[in-house]
Parts: structure tokens; sequence; C-alpha cells
């Protein structure tokens, strides 16, 4: 009975506090969460010329400490060829992963409960072009009730920014599209500021407010470019978005276009139960920006901290807010520096601490408890440096112990030296969230802390 | 509706329930499921539940009927079920053939936020509905139970009396057993973790995800709700957007064969 209200607590309570914390933190609202021990980490990793077998992979490690494998790959499964792995999410009831790749534009559907321990590729889909009508890179997978949206990076015409987003079923069926609102078509959105550009990234939700909010990158043409070159032509640099953009997310139209210039990537949105805000942080301009919703109901956007030096190019790329709303990881990769936010006053970040993780730092993925804090290097491809300086690790997936203080290294995998690639995103998976208890250990479940 | 009379009556072991079957008012029936719920938790989890937003007015205006659109999700699939008065029938008996809400639940369901939301948002849906002349006759509400074992036709017939307005077209289903539930779960993607004890046997409980489904006239399934997002408000809305449309469709069929 108390295994059972806990579990059912933990699965459909989980759904409706809106928690947003890293990864666990991070995730949909609609999903159920881990706030206990997880038992592995699924890693989308990128394939590399001469280190294993080349190919993109879904690799699992062991990631509770009373388990005998703790700390070691103990699975992998390749993906016939590199697709550019980038980002992955997982169904609402947590039962399937998806992991999309950003050249191919294919997506893959693994089953993550048949084995916890052992996912197994469940579908793919290789239309993902063809039915959205031309949207391309496929990016964020998230979840909402019962369906999965995928935001697109680009499009098939230029291969420029100008993308859209699309619906499926859990199972993989295709449901529908939206492009991006643009100048040419704001589809009712108010063009609040100088930018309509109809770029994608990231999305996530505040159903409470009725609320979708997506960021904006790049398209294929750039994110497929060696970065130097890319640096170094005026023209494509212009290219990146500069745009937030506010949905009513039940009817999934744009509702508002709010300037954030310098590529917005990553949003996350505050868990507490009347914070009407998100974070996302911009790649070029080296800012937080808090988009928000102000007194008279109207979504704004705002600069509120610097990251670095950004003349220095930082590049901010992954972020991760805790459970309780305070506290914000910001990696910045080009450096490869974790930096922590006091973002308890959302207006006023500042930073606490910041450490050297690695030459290059991408991912960032808390438990809910905040107690452990996991890191991964890669970006993209044709962006990752090929070199570390003298004790600098540079494929590499690391766990830290954060004691509120200090970030404690705990392991560190060498995914070149293990001959798996360079990883990418990380999700979190444990037997509880089945009905199942791990070979050790239990996996904790339960209902994330109110706010 | 063509409903088939059971040949008799099911033989399923009902396992002895000395706890929770509460079944009364449904305020009565939120603050047990509260309290159980604050009551089973660990000790380092003891928090109040937050209940979810489909319990208090929605904080923003639903929609406008007929201005979304509503993209058609698959297929609502068939299976054997048994209505509350214990007659063999096929779940596309009853949809297809006006607007449908179904949900999934069990009636000892105790996470306030599960069945009983589903159950309380179905309610307020029912009342919106059927103080809307346009609306009154034109949908249907279809509580679905889960848990065979102890939902019998009788079980899942006094559960639905308590909420079911007269006149209103709201049908309470079960089935004969997993054998045929599980088949229909399965379709809809309805996840279920039954709970057994140390010997394997089934304790009569379980966990599941909330999901409940809004089904067209054409047993398409048009749009899926979960904890989060299930409201009176967006529901009634969307039911009303299904009507504008099929009245559209009707419309346009009509100047067709003209």
């Amino acid at each position: 009975m108390i295994l059972r209200a806990f579990l059912s607590a933990a699965i459909a309570l989980a759904l409706i506090v809106q928690p947003t914390a890293a990864d666990e933190t991070c995730m949909s609202p609609y999903m159920a969460k881990i706030v206990g021990q997880e038992d592995y980490v699924y890693i989308w990793t990128l394939g590399l010329e001469g280190v294993g077998d080349g190919e993109d992979k879904l690799v699992t490690v062991d990631v509770n400490p009373d388990s005998e494998t703790y700390g070691t790959v103990i699975h992998s499964i390749s993906m016939g060829g590199r697709h550019e792995a980038h980002h992955s999410g997982l169904t609402d009831d947590r039962r399937y992963l998806w992991a999309s790749g950003l050249d191919t534009s294919k997506i893959f559907i693994f089953d993550v409960h048949s084995d916890p321990a052992a996912p197994k590729l469940h579908r793919t889909i290789d239309d993902f072009v063809e039915k959205t009508g031309g949207v391309v890179g496929p990016h964020t997978n998230y979840a909402l009730p019962g369906r999965m949206l995928v935001t697109g990076l680009s499009n098939n015409r230029d291969h420029g920014g100008r993308t859209g987003m699309a619906e499926y079923t859990n199972g993989g069926d295709f449901i529908t599209s939206v492009w991006m609102p643009t100048d040419d078509n704001l589809q009712g959105a108010v063009k609040a500021g100088s930018f309509a550009d109809g770029y994608g990234y990231d999305a996530r939700a505040l159903p409470r407010r009725n609320v979708l909010v997506t960021s904006s990158f790049t398209g294929w043409n750039n994110y497929m470019m060696n970065l130097g070159k890319m640096m170094g032509d005026a023209e494509a640099m212009k290219r990146f978005g500069n745009t937030v953009v506010i949905w009513d997310l039940h009817t999934r139209t744009p509702k508002k276009i709010l300037d954030v210039p310098g590529a917005p990537l990553e949003i996350r949105c505050a868990w507490g139960s009347r914070s009407n805000y998100c974070f996302t942080t911009t790649a070029l301009t080296s800012k937080v920006w808090l988009i928000y919703e102000d007194d008279a109901g109207e979504w704004q956007a705002k600069a509120v901290a610097d990251i670095g030096d950004a003349s220095k190019i930082p590049l901010p790329v992954d972020i991760s807010i805790s459970a309780d709303d305070n506290h914000l990881w910001i990696n910045t990769w080009n450096d490869g520096l974790v930096r922590l936010y006091d973002i308890s006053d959302p207006f006023a970040p500042t930073q606490v601490m910041e450490k050297q993780i690695g030459e290059q730092v991408n991912m960032v993925s808390q438990s809910w408890d905040g107690e452990r804090v996991y890191f991964t290097s890669s970006l993209l491809a044709s962006w990752d440096k090929t070199t570390a300086s003298e004790g600098n690790d540079l494929q590499y997936f690391k766990l830290y112990n954060w004691d509120g203080e200090s970030l404690t290294p705990e392991f560190n995998l060498d995914f070149i030296e293990l001959g798996l690639g360079a990883p990418h995103q990380m999700r979190f998976g444990a037997h509880a969230l089945y009905g199942g208890t791990s070979a050790q250990s239990p996996s904790g479940l339960g209902t994330p802390p109110a706010h | 509706m063509a409903a088939r009379q059971r040949s008799h009556p099911p033989a399923l072991a009902r396992p002895p329930r000395t706890d929770h079957y509460v079944r009364g008012t449904l305020l009565l029936l939120l603050i047990w499921a509260w309290s159980a719920a604050a009551l089973c938790a660990p000790h380092e989890h003891k928090q109040p539940v937050v209940l979810a937003p489909g319990y208090a007015p929605l904080e923003f205006t639903a929609p406008e009927p007929g201005s979304y659109g509503l993209p058609p999700m698959g297929a609502a699939a068939d299976g054997d079920v048994l209505d509350s008065s214990g007659n063999e029938a096929r779940l596309h008996d009853f949809i297809g053939d006006k607007p449908t809400v179904l949900s999934f639940i069990f009636t000892t369901c105790d996470d306030v936020n599960g069945c009983p939301l589903a159950t309380y948002v179905m309610r307020s849906v029912q009342d919106a509905l059927q103080a809307d002349p346009l609306t009154a006759n034109k949908a249907r509400l279809v509580s679905f139970s889960f848990d065979p074992l102890f939902d019998t036709p009788d079980v899942i017939d006094a559960y639905g009396s308590q909420f079911r307005a007269q006149d209103f077209d709201w049908q309470f289903l079960t089935t004969e057993g997993a054998a045929t539930l599980d088949p229909i779960l399965s379709a809809y993607d309805q996840w279920v973790i039954r709970d057994y004890d140390a010997n394997g046997d089934y304790m009569g409980t379980m966990s599941h995800i909330l999901r409940v489904f809004l089904i067209d006239e054409s047993r398409q399934i048009r749009n899926i709700y979960s904890t989060s997002f299930l409201h009176a408000d967006t529901v009634a809305n969307d039911v009303r957007s299904l009507l504008i449309e099929a009245q559209k469709n009707a419309n346009t069929a009509a100047k067709t064969s003209r």
C-alpha cells in the first residue's frame, strides 16, 4: 500500500507541481519525475570517425552507487551511422526515449521501460522532413500529454534557420506541424521588437498559464559548418536567431515575438506554482535573459545578467534550474567552465561560483535534490575541439557531488578511451518508474517539493 | 447501442478490501484521498498535495470554440466491454455517434490528482454542456474502469450514480477481466502498473498515468489530457469545437449534394 501510494504520488503528482530543475528539473512538467537516486543515465552520443565503430550511440551508464557496476558503461546501442546526435527526450510516461539527429533528421525511439538497463530501438522515424513539409534538424523532443513536440532547427529549401515544430503520438505517428512566425507570416502574433526571424531551437511549457516558449539558434548551413570557418564568415554569423516566441499552448498558435538577440538556446521555466517566468541564455552575446509575465499579464524579455566576458566568447550552452528555483547552473562551452548563479531574485541573478569541468563542456543535468550534477562535453561534430590542453578532458561524462558549496568529482568516463564518441544529451532512468527495483537497492521516486 | 446481456456473472475473486472503499460526496472523497496520500508517503516525503489545476478556476481564458484545430491523433480502438447494467457491448458502441470524452479510471483510486480529478472534471464538463441547449444532448462522457476485479458493473453503476446528472449521457464501463481489458489499454497507450504481493498475487491496486481522451464522430482521437492539462473549461470548449466542425462539415456536404 505504501509503495503503491508512493509510486502513484510520484507518477501523478509530479505532473502538476511544474517542477523544472536540472535534468530532472528541466524536463516536461507532464512527466513523472525521479526525485530520489537515479539508476541510469542515458547518453545520446555522437559518433566520431576512428573512435570505436564511429557510429552514433545511446550509451547507458550505471549511476546507482549501490550497484556493482556503478560508474561504468553497461550498455551501448549503435545507430548504423552518424546522424549528428544531439538532443533527446522522454515521453510523458517515460517508457520511450526519443533521440534525434540534426543532420539526417532521423528520430530514434528507444524502449527504456522493458529493461531500463538495456534500452532497445523501438522505431525509427526517417520521414520527418517529408511529413513536416520541410522542417529539418529535429532538436528538442518534449513531452506533451500523450504526444511529443519536436522542434526543428532548419528547413529543406535553403537549409537556413527558418523552421517549424512537429507533433507526434508517443508511438511515433505524425500528427501535425507548424512553422515559426516570420515577418512574411506573423500568423497573428504580435512582433514586439525588431525581429521575427522564424528560427527555432528549444521549447518549454507553462501549462498553468497556457504558454509555450520557444527559442532560436541557427540553420543546417551553420551548425554543420566548421566552427572556425563559420566564425570567419560575416554573412554566416548574421544567420543566428534573435527571438523568443510566446505561444498559446492549447492552440499552438504564436502570440508574441520577443527580441532576445544573440541566439537564445535552452529554456528553463521556474517550478513555483506562482512563478510565471523562464530563463534562457544567449550563445553569442553571453547573457542571461528572463522571459516573464508582467503584472499586466504581458510576456516580456529582459537581459538580467552577464555570463563571463562576452568578448572572449565563452559561449553559454546548457543551463539547469534547481528544483527550488533558487539556482541556475550555466555551462560555457568554449572555456569549459560551469558557473552557478543565485536566481532567487530572477531579475538580478548573481554568480556565486565557477569551476573548470573540462576543455569544453556542453550539457549539465542535476538530480532532483541537486546533490548530483552530471556533465558531458560535446556540442556539435563540426564545432567540437579536437585537442585538449594539459590536464583537461576532451570528450567525457562526469559526475560531481554538490554540497551547496563546492563540486566534488565522483567519477569520470573518457568517451574517447572507451571508444564511444562525443557525449551530448543525458536523460535519467530508474527501475522504480516501471514498478521494479534496481539490483542492489530501490530507486527513489516521490512527490516533488511543493512551492 | 447494441448491448448483449452477459451470460453469467464474471467469475472474479474479489480481494478483501478493508481499507479505503469510501464513497460519499466528492468532497469526502477528495479529503480522504488527500489524507491517504499524505499518510502513506514515507516520512521524508511528507508534503501537502498540491491540487491539480482542474480543481480551481482556469487561470486563463479558454480558447474560443472553433477558433483552433484539433489534429487527429489516430483511431480510437474498440474492444469488449460491460456496461453498468452488466450488458456485454463493444467500446465502439459508446463512441462514434457524437463527441465523446473518455477517461480510464478505477473507483478505488486514491490519488486525488488521478482518477478523482478525471471524474471531477468530467462532472464539470457535464454541467457545462448540459447548461447549454446547443450542447446538452450532443456529447457523451465515458468513464472506463481498468480494475475489473473490483469494479464490477454493480460497483461502477453505484459509483456513476453519484456523478451522472439525470438525462445526461455519461456511461460507466468495465470489462470481464484482463483478457479483454489489456488489449484496450494497450491500444490507448494507457500504461498501468499492477501491484502484486510477495506471492505474486495481484493486490487489487495499481499505479497509472492519468489520460483522458477526446474522440470525435469519426472515432478519431482529437486530444489527450493529463493532470496538468485537464480542466473542464478547455475540455468543454474542445467538445464545442468538434460540434462546430461537425456542423460545418454537414453544411458543406449539404451544399455539395445539391
